[in-house]
């Protein structure tokens, strides 16, 4: 072989030598990038199981919580129903509750009225055969007889307020006052009163409910009148918005009729105001004042039923006034 | 007695105080009467039956809560049964509720009385009702159609 040749192989093989050296080095570099890659392919890999599980253990929860609302659904839904009766019961038990007391009531009545005609009878017939003290006693059984008729009465009246229809009409309060008055003549001329009734309005009420409120508010004025003074009563009546009233609870923005009874009477302490209105609570002795402490629960029940307000303001010995704000549309 | 002044009467109430009170509270009053008396509607009807052809009673005094016929459907009847239609009817009752008291104005009853609650009351009342003169006279105002003796 010419040595030139030769030696052009061997520069050759020597190149390719490098060129291989080179490649080799490249390899290395080329593998140990694979490496690295892979590796974080795992890591990746692990992070994703972490997170898969994740995923699933959060699935699991919602699901379990998903459950839970269903349950609890079901147990909101049983818990309204339960209301819903219960508030129909209620209706009914209320409705019944009036309507035995309007019976019981009225049957009442009857066997009164029998004690009541049969002492009489004792007395008026059979008053020769009566000692002083036994006439006395029949005449005790009358005033006792004679106080339950008024009782039940009163309580009749009661439940005719809840029981009754309920229509609703426009009327000059006027006319109420006049009727009223005439109810009373009799006291009035006896006890000298004088019944002042300044401009009254055109009301939407129920008329002979609203008739038995000022009956037993002008009832009361010249009942519990002063032994030294001839009773006098004021009554006025005007359009208001609830914002100009001084009693609370009432929207500021509406119309009201406000009616005020005033008299000047034996008044009240003024911590009394809202237990006159109870049923039954009386603040003085029956012998001396008569009544069955149902007469301003009425009224109170009234102005209820005309979705109104009253207050009760007075001092003792100085009288009394009540004030009646209701809805005037 | 004189049959031409003496004045029939009918009564229908279901409980005996009360019909013994009517009885001994018309003996007292100075109006000469014949009192016939029922226990109920039906009693009542069937006396009205018996005793129509003449001559009728003056009056009828009717209770409302009575068993087996009541008074309102006595009422009912009487003002719908052509021979009977025109006898005047008081009616006598506890109640004074105005439920009652519209019915029976609407029916055509001639008064309403609520039953007094003393002996003197009642012969009152009787005396009162007997005095008014009922036989052809149309039906009161509904104001006058109470009669409260109190």
């Amino acid at each position: 072989m010419p040595e030139h040749k030769l030696s052009d192989t061997i520069k050759e093989l020597a190149f390719q030598m490098e060129e291989k050296e080179k490649r080799a080095a490249e390899l290395i570099i080329a593998n140990n990038e694979l490496i690295f890659q892979n590796e974080e392919k795992e890591m990746r890999a692990a992070e994703l199981i972490i997170a898969n599980k994740e995923l699933i253990f959060q699935n699991d929860e919602k699901e379990k919580r998903a459950a839970e609302l269903v349950i609890a659904n079901k147990e909101l839904i049983f818990q309204n129903e339960e209301k819903e009766m219960r508030a129909a019961e209620l209706i009914i038990a209320n409705k019944e509750l009036e309507s035995f007391t309007y019976i019981s009531s009225h049957d009442l009545q009857e066997p009164l009225r029998k004690i009541q005609i049969f002492a009489t009878r004792l007395f008026a017939d059979e008053s020769q055969n009566l000692s002083d003290n036994g006439k006395e006693y029949v005449l005790r059984m009358q005033d006792a007889a004679n106080r339950m008729q008024s009782l039940i009465a009163d309580l009749l009246a009661y439940s005719r307020t809840t029981t009754s229809e309920r229509k609703f009409e426009a009327t000059d309060l006027n006319l109420i006052i006049e009727e009223v008055k005439n109810d009373f003549k009799e006291v009035i001329t006896a006890k000298q009163a004088t019944i002042e009734v300044g401009k009254m309005c055109i009301a939407l009420i129920i008329p002979f409910q609203f008739r038995q409120l000022i009956h037993n508010l002008i009832g009361n004025a010249l009942k519990f009148s002063r032994p030294d003074k001839t009773p006098h009563v004021i009554i006025t009546s005007q359009i208001i918005k609830g914002i100009q009233a001084k009693a609370k609870n009432l929207l500021p923005e509406k119309e009201y009729c406000h009616i005020t009874v005033t008299d000047n009477g034996i008044g009240f302490e003024p911590k009394y105001k809202d237990y006159i209105f109870e049923i039954f609570k009386r603040l003085h002795d029956k012998e001396k004042i008569t009544g069955t402490g149902i007469g301003l629960t009425i009224v109170k029940k009234i102005v209820d039923n005309h979705k109104g307000i009253i207050t009760a303001t007075g001092e003792l010995n100085k009288g009394a006034t009540f004030d009646i704000y209701i809805p005037s549309t | 007695m004189n049959l031409e002044k003496m004045k029939i009467i009918f009564l229908a109430d279901d409980d005996a105080d009360d019909r013994k009170f009517f009885e001994d509270a018309l003996k007292k009053v100075t109006i000469p009467t014949n009192l016939t008396l029922a226990s109920d509607g039906l009693e009542l009807m069937s006396n009205l039956e018996i005793v129509i052809e003449p001559p009728p009673p003056d009056i009828i005094f009717l209770d409302l809560n009575m068993p087996r016929k009541n008074g309102f459907q006595c009422l009912e009847e009487i003002r719908n049964t052509p021979k009977l239609k025109d006898i005047p009817i008081v009616i006598f009752s506890t109640t004074t509720n105005e439920e009652a008291v519209n019915k029976t104005y609407q029916h055509g009853a001639n008064y309403y009385v609520c039953k007094p609650t003393s002996f003197q009351l009642l012969i009152k009342a009787v005396e009162t009702v007997l005095t008014i003169e009922m036989w052809q006279q149309p039906q009161p105002a509904k104001e006058e159609f109470v009669l409260e003796f109190s």
